[in-house]
């Protein structure tokens, strides 16, 4: 370990490394949580709507259902991750890692890949029901989901980060903290149900959830050149890109102030 | 004891030291002013609420302070926090290992983020000088064939184990033990005073401790009394012992009045079993034995002890703050 970047790397990996091999330690809990949200919001939830409502819409809803839940769960998978950091206070584990001679951008940005591949994981489960409820799953609607995964896991893990920055002395602020924003975003960002036609505070609201422009960035490269293009998606892919980037990096240096004024500042 | 270099530049070095938490109205740290030598013990010793585990928190960067000046290993703690990270092992007073791995796993991630060996995914793949450190410091610590099992099934006493041979991976300059042994039997206590003494002795490592217990501070270099935030002590046990007045030697004999005549000039007390209590401070108890030419029934000297000082100086300082 000679040079510092080196160094912080070793501890990205490190620390990516651990949680990934907590997720296969803790097998049984991680295979019924990444079946879990599938199953209830792919399978059962989008599956009614399709079977109930989707008829007329004049898109393939189950399609447009999988695509905005895959942004969803990988955005929500690596967010829950990185806010483990606080729960994992009570245990003390949170401190070995901060008295370490390390970058805490290092430790944060170790967390986020380590719930990347925790999302990741989930995908084909997501895959598998979207198949049992017969969604026409393409070749290109896999290699669009997984190209831009990345960016799903980095405004994930950005966000779980800004949420331990602000109720990071209280592990139980946090797991509801994360709840109570990320379901009203599922619903909000049009992951499951159509939002083109919001008006009214709901337009507002649509508006200033962060997973909106992930869900409309997938959708946007997906649909890019179909004749439903116009129906489905809100922004051009750049501009969804662009706001998602500056979100996750605004998310990330204000959860990393935050949490660590937080942690010596008492 | 001792590896102590007094004399030397402190390598921990405090200097007025105030920590006030928000929406308290008093300082849990209330200007302390302490120097430590390289290769210490030094025990800092206080009742609960006294600031011991702000104080450490604070040295060892996981609190700021409010004011004051800390260097730990000649590093500033405003400006080099980590340096000193670099510099010092920690063992908190709630064990701070993952659960969910094994403990070589805990080690290895610890050495990883210390920079000290690269991590791999697998014991085997790590470098052969790891490997053997950590065969050498499990055969010491009495943890070798438990490496390789989840911490999970531990006991207290192996968790703290593993935590001190964890430290000493990196190995630290400093090594803060925030109250280490709470909640261990006797034996592991014991055994893992052994290892740390042996680590102080061949290691030259300088060992801060905040304890409860305090036969564990019997053999300390240097203590320090800390009570509301504030120093009430600062010294050798042995000085700290000395504080108290509580010295005498009890005396008897078949003869009472015989000896009560050869001992009138030293005015002794008459304890409640008739026998006779004759106080020391400067003179020795050899200098009360020449008066006697009587035979004795019962010698007995009474020195006093740590505990007795420790609680006589907490208690005065009780009464001291009541009476102002």
């Amino acid at each position: 370990m000679t040079g510092s970047p080196a160094k912080e790397a070793n501890v990205v990996l490190a620390v990516a490394a651990r949680d990934v091999l907590r997720l296969f330690r803790d097998w049984k809990n991680t295979v019924a949580f990444t079946v879990f949200f599938p199953v209830a919001f792919l399978g059962i939830l989008a599956g009614t709507i399709g079977q109930n409502l989707g008829a007329g819409l004049g898109f393939d809803y189950l399609q447009f259902a999988l695509l905005g839940m895959a942004a969803c769960l990988l955005m929500m998978f690596t967010t829950m991750s990185v806010t483990l950091l606080v729960e994992e206070r009570e245990t003390g584990f949170t401190q070995e890692i901060f008295v370490s001679p390390t970058s805490r951008v290092s430790i944060f940005l170790g967390k986020i890949l380590g719930g990347s591949v925790a999302g990741l994981i989930s995908l084909p489960a997501l895959f598998l029901v979207a198949f049992a409820i017969g969604v026409p799953i393409t070749l290109t609607l896999i290699e669009v989901i997984l190209l831009i995964a990345p960016v799903f896991c980095l405004m994930g893990g950005a966000f779980g980060v800004l949420l331990s920055g602000i109720f990071g002395t209280n592990p139980k602020a946090v797991d509801q903290a994360t709840i109570l924003t990320m379901f009203p975003q599922m619903f909000l960002s049009g992951a499951v149900v159509p939002i083109r036609s919001s008006s009214g505070a709901l337009y507002v609201l649509v508006r200033v959830m962060p997973l909106t422009y992930l869900v409309d960035l997938v959708r946007g490269v997906f649909y890019q050149g179909t004749p439903t293009y116009g129906q489905i998606v809100l922004y051009n892919p750049l501009i969804d890109l662009t706001v998602a980037l500056a979100l996750s990096v605004v998310f990330l240096v204000a959860g990393m102030v935050l949490f660590v004024r937080g942690e010596r500042n008492r | 004891m001792t590896t102590a270099r007094v004399g030397a530049d402190p390598v921990i070095h405090v200097e007025g030291l105030v920590k006030r938490y928000h929406q308290s109205p008093t300082a849990a740290v209330d200007g302390i002013d302490l120097d430590v030598y390289p290769g210490e013990l030094f025990a800092f010793l206080g009742p609960n609420g006294a600031g011991k585990t702000t104080t450490i928190s604070i040295l060892t960067t996981a609190l700021a302070k409010t004011s004051g000046v800390v260097r730990i290993a000649g590093y500033d703690l405003d400006r080099q926090a980590r340096e000193i990270r670099e510099n010092i092992g920690i063992i908190f007073q709630d064990p701070s290992l993952d659960e969910h791995l094994t403990a070589e796993e805990n080690v290895r991630f610890h050495v990883a983020l210390y920079g000290v060996y690269g991590y791999r995914p697998s014991y085997r793949l790590m470098p052969a000088s790891y490997r053997k450190r950590v065969e050498e410091l499990s055969s010491i610590l009495g943890l070798g064939p438990d490496m390789f099992r989840l911490v999970r099934g531990f006991s207290g006493g192996m968790k703290r184990k593993l935590e001190v041979l964890r430290t000493l991976m990196h190995p630290p300059k400093v090594l803060f033990l925030d109250e280490p042994t709470l909640g261990l039997d006797a034996v592991s206590r014991q055994s893992l005073w052994t290892h740390l003494r042996r680590v102080q002795r061949e290691e030259g490592t300088t060992i801060f401790l905040t304890t409860h217990y305090i036969e564990e501070a019997e053999t300390a270099d240097r203590i320090a009394l800390v009570r509301h935030g504030r120093i009430l002590f600062l010294g050798s046990p042995e000085s700290m012992k000395a504080t108290m007045t509580a010295r005498y030697v009890i005396l008897d004999a078949p003869d009472r009045a015989a000896l009560r005549s050869e001992l009138a000039d030293l005015h002794p007390e008459v304890a409640e079993d008739g026998s006779l209590k004759i106080p020391f401070h400067e003179e020795t108890p050899q200098t009360i034995l020449s008066h006697i030419r009587v035979p004795l029934s019962v010698l007995r000297i009474h020195m006093p002890t740590l505990e007795e000082a420790y609680v006589g100086l907490v208690t005065d300082g009780d009464v001291e703050e009541a009476a102002s």
